[in-house]
């Protein structure tokens, strides 16, 4: 009787990976400095030094973005980490909101 | 205003006696305005941005009574210190952080109890007594941070 030897290679199992649709992925957030005509220019740059360790170049960019468009987006966190953030640049009076990303 | 020193322990400023005097005074004021409501966002309204908001002010109140405990500290004889021709400020990285939190709590409530004006100068001619006071501690606190800054 003829026999069937068993292939030298068995085929890989294949194991079906899980995707995550967009809706299941945690909600990220902008933080958002707005302009006010209160806050001083060499502050405002002293801060984002501060808070997001940016050195000056990349702190005055944004600086001016807030200055001539009115507002600049300073990160992209989860909530946790956008609500710090907001909360250290309130505390410097400075105006910052998180606004859902998506 | 003068810095003499920046190292890694802290900052030195010197300042004349009359700046010295207007420092400790605008120190010893804070907070002079009431604290405001902060907003969290300004688009998002749902139930979880509600509670962000409820914690961020209750977070920034109890910020602001710290800051009051740590503006008597700053004005202690070791930081503020007086000498023959003026004044010695000697704080370290993160007073210096504080001072600014307190001096820009001053500018922005100022600003706010003027109206929140886009115009910085007193727009009506003379300004009431109430609104002087404003104005010049507004001016103030832009000057001292302008002046620690500015080095």
């Amino acid at each position: 009787m003829p026999t069937i030897a068993e292939p030298a290679t068995k085929p890989k199992r294949i194991v079906k990976k899980e995707t995550r649709s967009k809706d299941d992925l945690a909600p990220t957030f902008y933080v958002i400095c707005w302009n006010d005509p209160i806050n001083l220019m060499v502050y405002v740059t002293h801060v984002f030094m501060k808070i997001f360790g940016w050195n000056k170049q990349k702190a005055q960019k944004h600086m001016m973005e807030v200055h001539e468009k009115g507002k600049s987006v300073l990160v992209r966190e989860g909530a946790e980490k956008a609500e710090f953030y907001v909360h250290q640049l309130q505390n410097y009076k400075l105006q910052a909101t998180m606004e859902p990303a998506e | 205003m003068k810095l003499l020193k920046n190292n890694k322990d802290g900052w030195q400023y010197e300042m004349n006696r009359r700046e010295g005097d207007c420092l400790r005074s605008l120190l010893n004021q804070f907070p002079i305005t009431e604290s405001n409501h902060a907003k969290i966002s300004r688009t998002c309204v749902e139930p979880k941005t509600v509670e962000r908001e409820k914690l961020l002010n209750e977070s920034m109140s109890q910020h602001r009574n710290d800051l009051k405990k740590l503006a008597n500290n700053l004005m202690s004889a070791d930081k503020l210190k007086a000498g023959q021709n003026g004044c010695r400020l000697l704080i370290s990285p993160e007073e210096r952080e504080i001072l600014f939190q307190i001096l820009n709590d001053i500018r922005v409530g100022c600003w706010r109890e003027l109206g929140e004006p886009e115009n910085l100068e007193p727009k009506t001619s003379p300004p009431s007594h109430k609104e002087l006071v404003f104005y010049n501690l507004m001016n103030l606190a832009g000057y001292f941070e302008h002046s620690l800054l500015k080095q």
